[in-house]
């Protein structure tokens, strides 16, 4: 079994997911959150001067999606054939590009535009997206096959990071979507994790 | 063999490095070029509302590059283990930002505009970038590992578009012009740089 060292700042952000992903896989690895005064420091040893980062056995892997795809392989989370596995990365790709806009709103300064841009958010781009993602979905709450994948832990952590910024359920009235929601919070191992996470 | 069949607008585009990949892999496959005025017929039957959309044997995949890594596994230029493949993947991704840009620059209306985004393009982004991307490659012309994976094409395919635009981009940088090299010698690609429709991007 290789060593896996996670290096990120202390909030959910962008490692959220992958530490859901080592969770669910009972994968042991060292989780590394550093202070914002820590990260100057880092930056220029990182690849690309960004992180999250994963060490696997002295070799570093930077890109969010490149990690969480690799901790989802090593955890059986990618897919159980080629078309799963590109029917996951669909998923998550599509998850990505509501994060853009999602980053977008969380970012901006003046605060009257952020408010417009999160009500924007809140009352057409999210529900629209929704909409496609509970097609997306199947009844038994899963994105892909009848198990879980990445693309089910990568839905439900972007859903909890936008919970304390919204101020309704979005997923209320979606049935599938809800369901993948209760899949990934009964994973065990997740379920384990995530009590740990928000009992501080 | 599963039927391989590709949509997309005529253009290169999201759906070029697709295209490079089935031609590296010589893997058949439906080269489907849709009009603008089929779009708001065909979007609602895609899964996300956008093109390029891949369907294999009946079922449809969208989103440019889980497409692409798909293609990418079965002409085998995936990445030897699961590492070499992540470090494919990052390199990849590594890149979107600047390909973003690049598009913007393109995309602009407004000539002023446009100039101002290409000095700042050419000056500010392309080099950093470059200069990175020329330590991710090894002195062998490959991004991963001793052999071709699809972060070469995917490279290669990035600077076709840039390099139209700045022609001298890869001046100095020995290791990403043999990239370069190497992937254009790809039987199967270089017989596809040969034949593909012309297209302005």
């Amino acid at each position: 079994m290789p060593s896996y060292k996670l290096t990120y700042f202390k909030h959910w952000g962008r490692a959220g997911v992958l530490r859901l992903l080592f969770a669910a896989g009972g994968i042991e690895f060292e989780d590394v959150r550093i202070e914002r005064e820590q990260w100057p420091e880092l930056k220029p040893k990182t690849p690309m001067g960004q992180i999250p980062i994963l060490e696997v056995d002295g070799t570093i892997i930077c890109q969010t999606k490149a990690i969480g795809r690799l901790i989802a392989k090593e955890a059986g989370l990618a897919g159980k054939t080629p078309l799963e596995a590109a029917q996951v990365d669909m998923i998550v790709d599509g998850l990505s590009d509501l994060q853009v806009k999602i980053v977008d709103f969380f970012i901006e300064k003046d605060e009257k535009k952020k408010q417009e841009k999160i009500k924007e958010f809140a009352e057409k781009t999210l529900p629209m997206f929704l909409d496609t993602y509970e097609k997306l979905a199947n009844s038994s709450g899963h994105f892909v096959g009848d198990a879980l994948t990445w693309a089910d832990v990568d839905f439900f952590s972007l859903m909890f990071f936008l919970k304390d910024h919204l101020p309704n359920d979005p997923l209320k009235g979606h049935v599938n979507l809800t369901k993948v929601r209760d899949n990934v919070t009964s994973n065990p191992g997740i379920a384990a994790w995530m009590e740990k996470e928000t009992s501080h | 063999m599963p039927a391989y069949k590709l949509t997309y607008f005529n253009v290169r585009g999201r759906g070029e490095l697709i295209r490079l990949l089935f031609a590296a892999g010589e893997i058949p496959y439906e080269d489907v070029r849709i009009e603008s005025d089929n779009w708001p017929e065909l979007k609602p039957k895609t899964p996300m509302g956008q093109v390029p959309i891949l369907e294999v044997d009946g079922e449809v995949i969208c989103q440019s590059m889980a497409i692409a890594r798909f293609v990418a596994r079965e002409a085998g230029l995936l990445g030897k283990t699961h590492l070499d493949q992540a470090r494919a993947d990052m390199l990849l991704d590594g890149g979107i930002d600047v390909g973003k840009l690049f598009e913007e620059m393109v995309m602009e209306k407004d000539a002023s505009k446009k100039a101002e985004k290409k000095k700042e393009f050419g000056e500010k982004t392309l080099p950093p970038f470059l200069a990175l991307y020329e330590g991710f490659a090894g002195d062998n012309g490959y991004f991963v590992g001793y052999s071709l994976t699809w972060s070469d094409i995917a490279f290669f395919n990035m600077m076709d578009f840039i390099t139209a635009e700045f022609p001298s981009a890869l001046d100095g940088y020995c290791n990403l012009t043999k990239v370069i090299k190497i992937v254009k010698r790809v039987p199967g690609i270089a017989k596809w740089l040969k034949e593909r429709p012309i297209t302005d991007n």
